[in-house]
């Protein structure tokens, strides 16, 4: 395999993991987050740090920033103790702002504007798989593991009840379901899960600053989990692989200059979008979701 | 116990901007009945409702269940002490399926497991199944709510509160648009819950519904309790016909 098909990969499985956990969120807490990319960013720069400072391997350095984007995830969890839907979109946005200032502005921690090189080599259980093989098979492996976790996460109480809170807040507090916390639990676990995803694109590059984790990348994430198809497993995983290889086939494209590949790239995306909304507003996995809902037990 | 006080509201009032909705209502719901709400649009039904399921606080008044005070409770630690309730627009989980919204309201706590083992399992597998067999919704189970017929919706909605093991219902307007075999066979259901020892309240403007199913009437106008009884005597009396016609105000 070619070096820059591995690379893509990569990319498409952390971006993957991203959406997965964003979808866990906005497909079954119906929670709109606009703010994803802070955790990632959080774990990303976590991971970096505790690498760089202490010689942390990837295995404390993910488990620290899954931790800390837990932990910061509170900020953006408590509004939704108490808004809905547009309220919490406009509060998740009002972060996503906030802590790209903090990324760009928090020099000695994040080194600004220029960011953080020279992160040493992934080592995961005292080996180095900085080989790009097989930081491909930890990638997969970290995203794996996730989905697994999510599917047990969606087919238990909690999944149910997170399903109750998005198709109806009131009618599931009036059956018992502590809203609030609820909510602020899927916050909690989606963030942290996101800041894994952030661990290994630090490890892969090693170099982070915050053009990483700017409000366009949340959009892409949401676009990504709406191509793909809230509410479903497999969905996000698509949608994840559909937009980062766009923009590698059009590169292959004849007749089209380098220079006009982001604008098609931009009308490409808005176009598709536009498209799925009226064709197949469950995204291109969503028609199967019923099979996700099948086999849920008491 | 059948005719002991399982909830209990006093002088309870609730002020909307210079709309007084409810107006120093007491009433008792007595254990093991039928009662109903009635009185016409806008006479604080549904305000009342939502102030004994802490949906909204009332300005004054106290709310008790079981004897013990519930007022400024959140809503869902009221319905966990076993007050359960519908609502008029059904508010039913559309996406998730027939099982699903009925599992949903076995599981008190949302954790990745429930506790009590395998025997509450086991208790609330039954539970889910008495209340699908009951409402005649088991071959509908996979369905998802927002594909089914209205009526099912409507029992789906009982199956719920069902499942839920709620010792109190409150159900709001819960027959409304059912056709005549499927109101009897609600009427059925309720019947026999009551008879296993559910205590209901409901509200309800058909007064076919009310007069068949009743076993206390509270009549409300305006906010205010205007009289409460046996069916026979408040449908019996011309003056609150007349306000509930809306011929004259008292």
């Amino acid at each position: 395999m070619s070096t820059y098909i591995i690379s893509l990969a990569i990319l498409i499985g952390i971006n993957a993991i991203l959406a997965v956990t964003l979808n866990f969120i906005l497909g079954y807490a119906g929670i709109f987050s606009l703010a994803h990319a802070i955790f990632f960013g959080i774990g990303a720069y976590t991971a970096a740090i505790a690498a760089m400072k202490f010689g942390a391997d990837f295995t404390v350095a993910t488990a620290a920033g899954m931790v800390i984007s837990g932990v910061i995830s509170l900020a953006l969890a408590l509004p939704a103790l108490r808004v809905r839907g547009e309220y919490f979109v406009a509060a998740s946005l009002g972060l996503q702002m906030l802590a790209v200032t903090v990324f760009s502005e928090w020099k000695s921690v994040t080194g600004g504007i220029g960011g953080l090189i020279g992160i040493p080599p992934v080592r995961f259980l005292g080996f180095d798989v900085s080989d790009p093989v097989l930081f491909l098979g930890l990638t997969i492996a970290c995203l794996a593991l996730i989905m697994i976790v999510i599917r047990a996460l969606v087919r238990s109480s909690f999944g149910r009840s997170l399903k109750a809170i998005r198709d109806d807040e009131t009618a599931a507090s009036a059956l018992g379901k502590n809203v609030a916390l609820l909510k602020t639990l899927a916050v909690m676990v989606s963030s942290s899960f996101a800041a894994v995803a952030g661990s290994l694109f630090a490890f892969y590059l090693s170099f982070i600053n915050v053009e990483s984790f700017v409000l366009e990348v949340s959009v892409q994430i949401i676009a990504m989990v709406i191509i793909g198809g809230t509410g479903t497993l497999l969905g996000p995983v698509i949608g994840a692989v559909i937009v980062l290889l766009l923009p590698a086939l059009l590169t292959y494209l004849p007749y089209l200059p380098p220079t006009e590949i982001g604008s098609i790239q931009q009308m490409i995306y808005g176009l598709a979008m536009v498209l799925l909304m009226i064709f197949r507003p469950s995204g291109l996995w969503g028609y199967g979701q019923s099979q996700d809902r099948k086999g849920d037990a008491p | 116990m059948t005719g002991d006080i399982l909830f209990q509201a006093d002088n309870i009032s609730k002020t909307f901007g210079g709309l007084k909705a409810v107006n120093d209502v007491s009433f008792a719901l007595r254990a093991g009945i039928v009662t109903t709400l009635v009185g016409p649009n806008g006479a604080g039904k549904t305000t009342l409702f939502n102030a004994m399921t802490g949906h909204l606080v009332p300005d004054q008044g106290s709310v008790t269940f079981l004897g013990k005070s519930i007022l400024g409770l959140p809503h869902w630690k009221i319905a966990r002490l076993g007050v359960g309730r519908t609502f008029q627009d059904l508010k039913l989980f559309s996406h998730m399926t027939v099982l699903e919204n009925v599992t949903t309201a076995t599981e008190s706590g949302s954790w990745l497991w429930q506790t009590g083992g395998r025997a509450a399992k086991a208790a609330r597998i039954e539970r889910v199944e008495r209340a699908l067999e009951a409402t005649q919704l088991v071959r509908r189970r996979d369905t998802r709510a927002v594909d089914l017929s209205y009526a099912e919706r409507k029992f789906l909605s009982i199956a719920r509160i069902m499942a839920s093991g709620a010792r109190l219902w409150l159900l709001d307007e819960p027959a409304s648009g059912l056709d005549r075999s499927s109101y009897d066979r609600f009427l059925t259901v309720l019947r026999n819950e009551v008879t296993s020892g559910v205590t209901i309240c409901i509200i309800e403007h058909n007064l076919d519904i009310v007069q068949s199913i009743s076993d206390r009437i509270a009549f409300l106008d305006q906010g205010k309790l205007l009289a409460e009884g046996e069916p026979k005597t408040i449908l019996s009396d011309p003056a609150l016909a007349a306000i509930y016609f809306g011929e004259r105000g008292p």
